[in-house]
């Protein structure tokens, strides 16, 4: 690759890529990564908020004091890390069609969860059931979703399908 | 009556329009492994399908498995910029 000196029109930064297959020193425990991709964790999200809120805010607050950030925070990260795959463990068990009829609509929909409601409903049903998990919005009211008052009428009608 | 003859040009186009778009419709399908292209891609959608690409091995392929296969924990891909000591 052609120097600055001996070219000085070429352009100064030239990316490229660095790969780093050294693992991990042996000193820092050794945790299973996630194995999920983006619909499905997209479709577990807000499942994942529900049970692992502790530690993700436990984890989001070490990073932002630390100078470091994530070096600094590693084993709040590996607390993060099993929590999730916690859930996705028992969405799989229990409520795998539901789960994977979800995702698949996310990833034919462009990742839009407002155009997938007629299959969240019930898997929100089966992980409300199976394990007690909810899905609320944060920043709001905290209500959970399955449980509006006074439910729109596409909730209504959802609703009265998923529920005969 | 209109000759059937004064027709067919125009099911010539409306043909050749309509293999056109299926054409293109199926090529996008059999790219994206049957589901509709990702439109709007931001910084967040590329890094999560370069995440994907790195799991699967396959382009727009998802699992659920909880637990990564062991590689995925040393093929990450950084991008730097050449810094010329001079």
């Amino acid at each position: 690759m052609t120097t600055s000196k001996t070219n000085p029109r070429e352009p100064h930064a030239q990316p490229y890529y660095i790969t780093d297959p050294t693992p991990l020193p042996s000193h820092i425990p050794s945790v299973p990564e996630i194995g999920a991709t983006s619909a499905p964790l997209l479709s577990a999200s807000y499942f994942i908020g529900a049970r692992c809120a502790p530690y993700n805010e436990d984890f989001m607050l070490c990073r932002s004091q630390s100078r470091s950030g994530e070096t600094d925070c590693l084993k709040e990260g590996r607390r993060v890390t099993r929590c999730a795959i916690s859930v996705l463990e028992d969405i799989n068990k229990s409520c795998q069609a539901e789960f994977r009829k979800h995702w698949g609509c996310l990833e034919n929909e462009n990742h839009d969860l407002s155009r997938c409601r007629l299959d969240e409903a019930p898997l929100n049903a089966c992980v409300s059931k199976f394990l007690n998990l909810t899905k609320v919005i944060p920043n709001s009211d905290g209500t959970p979703i399955n449980d509006y008052e006074t439910p729109s009428f596409f909730q209504k009608k959802v609703k009265a399908k998923y529920e005969q | 009556m209109i000759p059937f003859e004064a027709l067919l040009p125009y099911g010539v186009i409306i043909i050749m329009f309509g293999v056109a778009g299926t054409g293109m419709s199926a090529a996008k399908l059999l790219r994206e492994g049957g589901n509709k292209p990702r439109v709007h891609r931001d910084a967040w959608d590329k890094m999560m399908m370069e995440r994907d690409m790195r799991l699967t091995k396959e382009y727009r392929k998802q699992s659920d498995e909880p637990i990564a296969p062991e590689d995925f924990k040393t093929s990450s891909v950084w991008r730097a910029s050449r810094i010329w000591d001079d």
